[in-house]
């Protein structure tokens, strides 16, 4: 058969979506070297983000517990002012 | 009535600052290229360690004040700050003490290096520690003592500034906060702002309170003299 008869849609140009590209680029010594920085990466990226997230608990628990601290001395005082306002009526 | 009702103004404005620096350090600023994620403790730390310095001048200056006029009379306003002041020295050092060793330990692989900067840093902390617990277990005239241990604090402060001008330390030149870009400068700011409204507002309740103790001492030896004066002229 000659070339000319073969059917159209045999000799049509594929789309280009289709159209068969032999993978080309990374070996695998490359592929591994790039996964062992992404884990490197991710590794890093989650440790700091420990470290981050232990520093601003950490800073904001202290005010809080501050906080705590002065809201029991307020209490104290407003016993002690009764009880000096107790004191005076009996007085 | 403003005096009672401007902590809570300063506390308003912090919460509604500190989740506001929270997003636009996490959402709005790029990553640092060097230190990575872990650098974003940078826009806490900083501002906190600035107001750590401001406190220990502000009770240094506030004790001075309290030795000066020692002589004519107490000054109650000048006490109360001291006191108030020393008191979140504590709190803002620790603070400056823990984040700084975290960030340190993931950027220098160590928590603590023992450079001039840390090492001042501890010892304002524990210049202050002594302060407050002078203040609060001291025996009578132990207030002199305290007022004068504070400001040997407050003479630390500039030696914590240009520790790393004069020394050779792990940390920074003062000059990097300078040369910041633009994009950190203004995650820092409102970071800044939420801390400095924060503390204003912790400090202007612990001064009343210090305020309201020194009144309710007064009012209960008032009474305790009255008590007695009345036990010795009914006597026979």
């Amino acid at each position: 058969m000659r070339r000319e008869d073969a059917p159209a849609a045999a000799t049509a140009k594929p789309d280009k979506d289709d159209a068969y590209e032999p993978v080309t680029g990374r070996d695998q010594e490359t592929v591994q070297c790039v996964r062992a920085c992404e884990a490197e990466a991710a590794a890093k990226t989650a440790s700091d983000y420990e470290h981050v997230v232990w520093a601003y608990g950490v800073l904001w628990s202290l005010f809080a517990g501050y906080g705590v601290l002065l809201w029991r001395r307020a209490v104290a005082q407003r016993q002690d002012l009764a009880e000096l306002r107790r004191r005076i009526d009996e007085a | 009535m403003i005096k009672h009702r401007l902590p809570l103004l300063f506390f308003a404005v912090a919460a509604l600052a500190t989740p506001y620096s929270v997003q636009r350090i996490f959402l709005h600023t790029g990553i640092e290229k060097k230190m990575g994620t872990v650098q974003k403790i940078f826009y806490f730390h900083v501002p906190l360690a600035w107001i750590m310095m401001a406190l220990g001048i502000t009770c240094g200056v506030a004790a001075a004040i309290q030795l000066r006029k020692a002589a004519t009379g107490r000054s109650r306003m000048a006490e109360s700050l001291s006191i108030a002041a020393g008191e979140l020295v504590l709190v803002t050092g620790l603070g400056v003490l823990i984040t700084g060793p975290i960030w340190g330990h993931a950027t220098w692989g160590r928590a603590w290096t023992w450079d001039a900067r840390q090492v001042s840093t501890g010892l304002l902390w524990l210049v202050f520690a002594a302060f407050v617990l002078l203040r609060r277990y001291g025996a009578a005239g132990s207030e002199r003592l305290a007022a004068a241990l504070a400001v040997f604090g407050a003479v630390d402060v500039p030696v914590i500034y240009y520790a790393v001008k004069i020394w050779k330390t792990t940390h920074p030149t003062t000059d990097v906060v300078g040369s910041l870009p633009a994009q950190m400068w203004n995650s820092l700011w409102p970071a800044l702002g939420a801390l400095v409204c924060l503390t204003v507002g912790v400090l202007l309740v612990r001064i009343r309170q210090e305020q309201d103790a020194a009144e309710l001492d007064d009012a209960w030896i008032a009474l305790d003299d009255r008590g007695r004066a009345l036990t010795l002229g009914g006597a026979p």
